[in-house]
C-alpha cells in the first residue's frame, strides 16, 4: 500500500495536499448562480446554465476549443437535460472558480491498470484510490483541456447541472400556476400543462431562481433524444467564413505586433546582440530581451508595426549565441543514454506479476527485441502566439491555451502583480495536441507588453520558432523480452527508458506543486505496463531519465510510443507461435471480453483474412487509452514513396457515445496524425539545435496520402470516455504489421523506414 | 520603401502604405484586419493563407503586395455570404468538414479555385490541388464536401 500512496502523490503532483484536503462533494461542483456575470436580462440557476429573456441557454465553459469539439459535446448534455434545441443552447467562457476544474484529468494520473475496475480483487482499491484523489481534484480545481477528459469530467456535472436547473424552472411553473409538477410537460424550452398555461423557460427564470430544485433525477438512458445521436457542431459556422476567432485574429484597439526569436540552440541564451541594422528598419518599435519562461528558452522579441515587420526585423538582429552551461544537447547521444539505461535494470517497476526470473531460466527459447521512437514536435496549424496588455497594474490576455489559470499565474508572475489583476481570454485554439498546456509563451507575451507602454501587443512564434522551441514528445528506447515454455509465451519482461514530462511540467507550469523530488511518472510507462494479454509472468519497468530537452504531452502521450513497441512485439510473437494475429490476440483476451469485442469487431468490418488485391497486406492492432479501446486494421501497400496506406478500420469502445459525428471525426483524425508521425516524424538535435524548421522538413501528411477511415463502435451502457487521443496509439503498429505482413520486414523504429530495416 | 499600393479585395478598391515587397498575407491580417487568411508556415507551405488573385488560388504568404496590384483579390471573408453561402460552405457544413478550423480558409479557397477550373474534378484532380496541411486531418471529409459540391458521386 505504501507504493501506491506515493504513487498516488506523485499522480497529483500534489504531494503536500494529500494531508491537508477538504471532503468536497460531487454536488458542491453546481456552484452558486453568483458565478454567473448576467446581463440582457439573463438569470442564472447555478454556476453552469443562464437563461436568456427569450429562452435560450447559456452554458459556462470552462474547458478549450481545439478542433476536438468540446463547444458542441457540452452542449448536448445540458440541451439532453433541459429538453431545449441543441441550437439553442450557447457557450460563454466560464471563470476560475475551482467548480470548473477538471477532475478527471487528475484522476487518469492514477497508475491502475484498466481491468483493475473489471477484477474482484483491484477494484476496491482502484475505486477507493479514485475517490480520495476525485475529492482532491476537485479541491484543486486545475482547469486543463487534456488528456481526454472534458465529456469525462462534464457527463456528471453538466447534466445534474442542467437537470436542476430544469427542476427549479418547472417548479416554477408548477408553483405560479399551482399546478401538480408531475403533471407539467418540457418541449423545446417550452413549459404547459394538459389544462392550458404555457411559458418558456425566459418567462420562468426569474421565479426558478428562488425555487428549490427539490429531487433531481437524470433523464433515464431510453428517454435521451439528443444523446448518442449525430448532431452538427455548433462551432463550424463561423469557420467556414473567416470569422471564428483564434489567438492570432483578436484585434484590441490599438494593437502591436511582435515577433519571438529564441537561442536556436536549446537551454542557450543570447550573448552579445547587435540591434542596430535592424531598430533602422522601418515599422520597428523596439527590442526586447527575453529570459526563459515556463521552460523554455532565452531570446529576444521586436515589437514593430506589424507581424511580418516585427518577424523580418528579428531575423535580421545580429547574434551571437551562446550554449546552455551544460553543454549542447544531442538526440543522437541521447539515444546511446536511453540503450544504457534500459540495460541497467533499474527501472520502476509499474507492474509486476508471477515470477518473470523463474519463467526466462525455465524457458526453452527467449525471444527479444528493442524498439525506438524519436522526439516529435507538435506543430499545431496556428503557430503559438499571445496577446498581452499590462498597463494600470493589471494584466489582460488573450491566450489559446489548454490551461487558463496557468496562463493566469504566469502572467501574474511575470509582471509582478497578484492573480487576481490577471483577466485572461481563451479564443479557439488552432489545434494544441497537448502544445498548448505549457505557458511558455504567455510568460513571453507578457513580457514583450511590459515593454510597449500599456498598448497590447500579438506576439507570434514564426513557423520556425514554434519547431525549434516546442516541449517534444520524449525519445524512448525499449527492450521486450519474451520467455517461451511448452510453445507457450511464459513472460513478458518490458524494460523502457526515457524522460518524464509530468514532473517537468509540474515544475514549469505550475511550480507551488512540483515536489522536491520526482515521482514515478505513469505517462512513461503507460501502453506498456498495462496490457490486457494474459501472460502468466510480466514486469514492465521504465527508468525515468533527464535528457535535458522540454519535453511535453504529445497527443496520446506515453501511449503514443509504448503502443508502437507492445502492439508491434505482440505481433512478433504470434508470428513466433506460428499463430494468426488477430487468433492470437483473441487467445490472451479470454479474460477481457471488452477488448475482445472491439478486435473482432475491427477484424469483421475489414474483413480480416479474406483476400486483398496484389501486393496489399493488412495489419492489426488493439490499444486501450484514456478508458476507450480501439482497434485498427491497416491496409497497405508500397509505392514509390514508399509505405502507402490505403484504407483504416477503427473500432472502438468508448462507452456512451455523446456525438457519433465526432467521434467519427477524431478516429479520422487521429490516424492522420498518427500515420504522419509514424511516416515522417521525427526532431533530431545536434549541436544544441533541432534540426527540422518548417513544414517542408518537418513533413506533414497530405490529403493525397491520407486513408479512407471507417469508424465503428461497440454499443456499451457505460459512461462516455475519451476520444481525442485513443486512436491515435494502434495506428503505427497497425501499419508496421502489415508492413510486415507485405514484406516480411519488421521496423522497430519510427518513423517507418523500410531501407533502414532489419530482415 | 513604403510605398501607396492600390488593391481590390472583395470588390473594394483599398490602398495600403506598406512596402512593395510585404507579402499580401500581412497587408491583409495586420493592416486590413481580414483576419480570415492565415499564417501557417511563411514559406507557401501549408496553404493556410491560401487567398484568390483574379481567380486563382495564390499562398498570400509569399506573394508580395506589389504582384497584385491592380488585381482582384478574393478572401475567405468574401467567398460567400450569409444569405448566399458558397456551395462550398454549405457542403463543408453537410460533411462537418471543420475541427479546429484554422486551416479552413485556405482549404475552401483552394477548393473553390479547383471548382472553378475543374466543375467535376476527379479524385487525382482533388489530391493534386488540395495540397494544404490540416493538422486534424479533415482531409477525408474535405475529398467529400468537394464532391458534394460539385454533385459528384463519393
Amino acid at each position: 500500500m505504501k507504493r501506491r500512496t506515493l504513487l498516488l502523490a506523485g499522480a497529483t503532483g500534489a504531494g503536500a495536499l494529500v494531508v491537508g484536503w477538504l471532503a468536497v462533494p460531487q454536488r458542491s461542483r453546481l456552484g452558486s448562480p453568483g458565478l454567473l456575470p448576467v446581463r440582457n436580462g439573463e438569470v442564472a440557476l447555478n454556476g453552469w446554465i443562464k437563461v436568456g429573456a427569450d429562452g435560450a441557454i447559456v452554458l459556462a465553459m470552462p474547458r478549450s476549443e481545439m478542433g476536438q469539439g468540446v463547444y458542441t459535446a457540452l452542449p448536448m448534455l445540458a440541451a439532453e437535460e433541459l429538453d431545449v434545441p441543441l441550437a439553442s443552447v450557447r457557450v460563454e467562457r466560464a471563470g476560475n472558480d475551482t467548480i470548473y476544474g477538471n477532475v478527471a484529468t487528475v484522476l487518469a494520473g492514477l497508475p491502475f491498470h484498466p481491468l483493475d475496475d473489471e477484477r474482484e480483487d483491484g477494484f476496491g482499491r482502484a475505486k477507493a484510490a479514485r475517490w480520495v484523489v476525485g475529492k482532491i481534484g476537485r479541491e484543486l480545481g486545475i482547469n486543463a483541456t487534456g488528456g481526454s477528459t472534458s465529456v469525462v469530467d462534464a457527463w456528471e456535472v453538466v447534466r445534474t447541472a442542467a437537470a436542476t436547473a430544469r427542476a427549479s424552472l418547472l417548479g416554477a411553473a408548477a408553483l405560479q400556476w399551482k399546478l401538480p409538477v408531475d403533471e407539467l410537460k418540457v418541449r423545446n424550452g417550452v413549459v404547459s400543462h394538459a389544462s392550458g398555461p404555457s411559458a418558456h423557460y425566459g418567462e420562468l427564470a426569474r421565479f426558478a431562481a428562488a425555487t428549490p430544485p427539490g429531487t433531481v433525477r437524470l433523464k433515464a438512458r431510453e428517454d435521451w433524444s439528443l444523446i448518442g445521436k449525430p448532431a452538427p457542431r455548433l462551432d463550424l459556422p463561423a469557420k467556414v467564413d473567416g470569422t471564428a476567432r483564434f489567438g492570432v485574429d483578436v484585434r484590441p484597439p490599438g494593437l502591436k505586433f511582435a515577433a519571438v526569436r529564441l537561442c536556436p540552440m536549446l537551454g542557450g541564451a543570447p550573448g552579445r546582440v547587435d540591434a542596430s541594422v535592424a531598430s533602422k528598419m522601418p515599422g520597428v518599435e523596439r527590442l526586447v530581451m527575453l529570459p526563459a519562461y515556463g521552460g523554455s528558452t532565452a531570446g529576444f522579441a521586436v515589437i514593430a508595426k506589424t507581424s511580418w515587420h516585427a518577424m523580418r526585423a528579428a531575423a535580421a538582429v545580429d547574434v551571437q549565441w551562446e550554449q546552455r552551461p551544460a553543454g549542447p544537447l544531442d538526440s543522437a547521444r541521447i539515444e546511446q543514454q536511453l540503450e544504457a539505461a534500459v540495460r541497467s535494470g533499474d527501472g520502476y517497476a509499474f507492474h509486476s506479476s508471477g515470477d518473470v526470473d523463474a519463467a526466462e531460466r525455465r524457458a526453452s527459447r527467449t525471444i527479444e527485441a528493442w524498439y525506438r521512437a524519436p522526439f516529435l514536435a507538435h506543430a499545431t496549424m496556428e503557430p503559438m502566439n499571445c496577446t498581452a496588455r499590462v498597463a494600470d497594474g493589471k494584466v489582460e490576455v488573450w491566450a489559446p491555451t489548454q490551461v487558463p489559470l496557468m496562463a493566469r499565474d504566469i502572467a501574474a508572475r511575470v509582471a509582478g502583480v497578484p492573480a487576481e489583476a490577471v483577466t485572461v481570454h481563451v479564443p479557439l485554439l488552432g489545434g494544441g495536441f497537448g502544445r498548448r498546456l505549457e505557458v511558455d509563451y504567455v510568460g513571453v507575451a507578457v513580457r514583450v507588453a511590459m515593454d510597449a507602454g500599456g498598448a497590447p501587443v500579438q506576439l507570434l512564434w514564426p513557423r520556425e520558432e514554434d519547431t525549434t522551441h516546442d516541449f517534444y514528445r520524449p525519445m524512448h528506447v525499449v527492450r521486450l523480452r519474451a520467455a517461451v515454455e511448452d510453445a507457450q509465451v511464459a513472460s513478458l519482461r518490458i524494460d523502457s527508458a526515457g524522460d518524464a514530462i509530468t514532473p517537468r511540467w509540474f515544475q514549469r507550469a505550475m511550480p507551488p506543486l512540483a515536489g522536491p523530488v520526482d515521482l514515478p511518472d505513469k505517462t512513461t510507462s503507460e501502453g506498456l505496463f498495462d496490457l490486457p494479454y494474459a501472460f502468466p509472468n510480466q514486469r514492465m519497468a521504465h527508468t525515468a531519465t533527464r535528457s535535458g530537452v522540454p519535453v511535453g504531452f504529445w497527443r496520446s502521450v506515453g501511449h503514443s510510443h509504448n503502443a508502437f513497441f507492445s502492439e508491434s512485439f505482440i505481433d512478433e510473437l504470434a508470428g513466433a507461435m506460428q499463430v494468426d494475429p488477430v487468433e492470437y490476440r483473441r487467445g490472451l483476451l479470454r479474460h477481457a471480453p471488452r477488448y475482445r469485442a472491439v478486435l473482432d469487431l475491427a477484424a469483421r468490418r475489414a474483413g480480416w483474412g479474406t483476400p486483398l488485391p496484389a501486393a496489399r497486406a493488412r495489419g492489426v492492432a488493439l490499444h486501450e487509452s484514456f478508458g476507450t479501446i480501439v482497434a485498427q486494421v491497416a491496409e497497405v501497400s508500397i509505392d514509390a514513396g514508399g509505405p502507402r496506406v490505403h484504407r483504416v478500420v477503427c473500432a472502438l469502445d468508448c462507452g456512451t457515445v455523446v456525438n457519433p459525428t465526432i467521434v467519427a471525426q477524431q478516429m479520422e483524425s487521429a490516424v492522420v496524425f498518427a500515420l504522419t508521425a509514424a511516416l515522417h516524424g521525427r526532431i533530431d538535435i545536434k549541436d544544441g539545435q533541432v534540426q527540422q524548421r518548417n513544414f517542408p522538413d518537418y513533413r506533414m501528411l497530405l490529403a493525397a496520402q491520407a486513408p479512407h477511415v471507417e469508424t465503428w463502435t461497440v454499443a456499451s451502457e457505460r459512461p462516455p470516455a475519451g476520444v481525442g487521443e485513443p486512436g491515435v496509439p494502434p495506428l503505427a503498429p497497425a501499419v508496421a504489421n502489415a508492413l510486415f505482413a507485405l514484406t516480411g520486414k519488421r521496423l522497430r523504429s519510427l518513423p517507418l523506414n523500410l531501407a533502414a530495416a532489419d530482415a | 520603401m513604403e510605398a501607396h499600393v492600390q488593391l481590390a479585395v472583395n470588390g473594394q478598391a483599398v490602398e495600403v502604405d506598406v512596402e512593395a515587397e510585404m507579402p499580401l498575407l500581412w497587408a491583409l491580417r495586420d493592416v486590413l484586419h481580414l483576419t480570415g487568411t492565415k499564417y501557417g508556415c511563411g514559406v507557401g507551405a501549408c496553404g493556410a493563407c491560401t487567398v484568390h488573385v483574379d481567380g486563382q488560388a495564390v499562398r498570400s504568404c509569399v506573394t508580395p503586395v506589389s504582384a497584385v496590384a491592380g488585381k482582384r483579390v478574393v478572401t475567405i471573408e468574401a467567398l460567400g455570404t450569409a444569405r448566399r453561402p458558397h456551395p462550398l460552405q454549405a457542403a463543408w457544413i453537410a460533411e462537418q468538414v471543420p475541427q479546429c478550423g484554422y486551416c479552413q480558409s485556405g482549404m475552401l479557397m483552394a477548393a473553390a479555385a479547383l471548382l472553378e477550373r475543374k466543375p467535376k474534378p476527379s479524385d487525382a484532380e482533388i489530391d493534386e490541388a488540395m495540397s494544404n496541411i490540416c493538422r486534424c486531418g479533415t482531409y477525408q471529409r474535405v475529398r467529400a464536401a468537394i464532391k458534394r459540391a460539385a454533385g459528384v458521386k463519393a
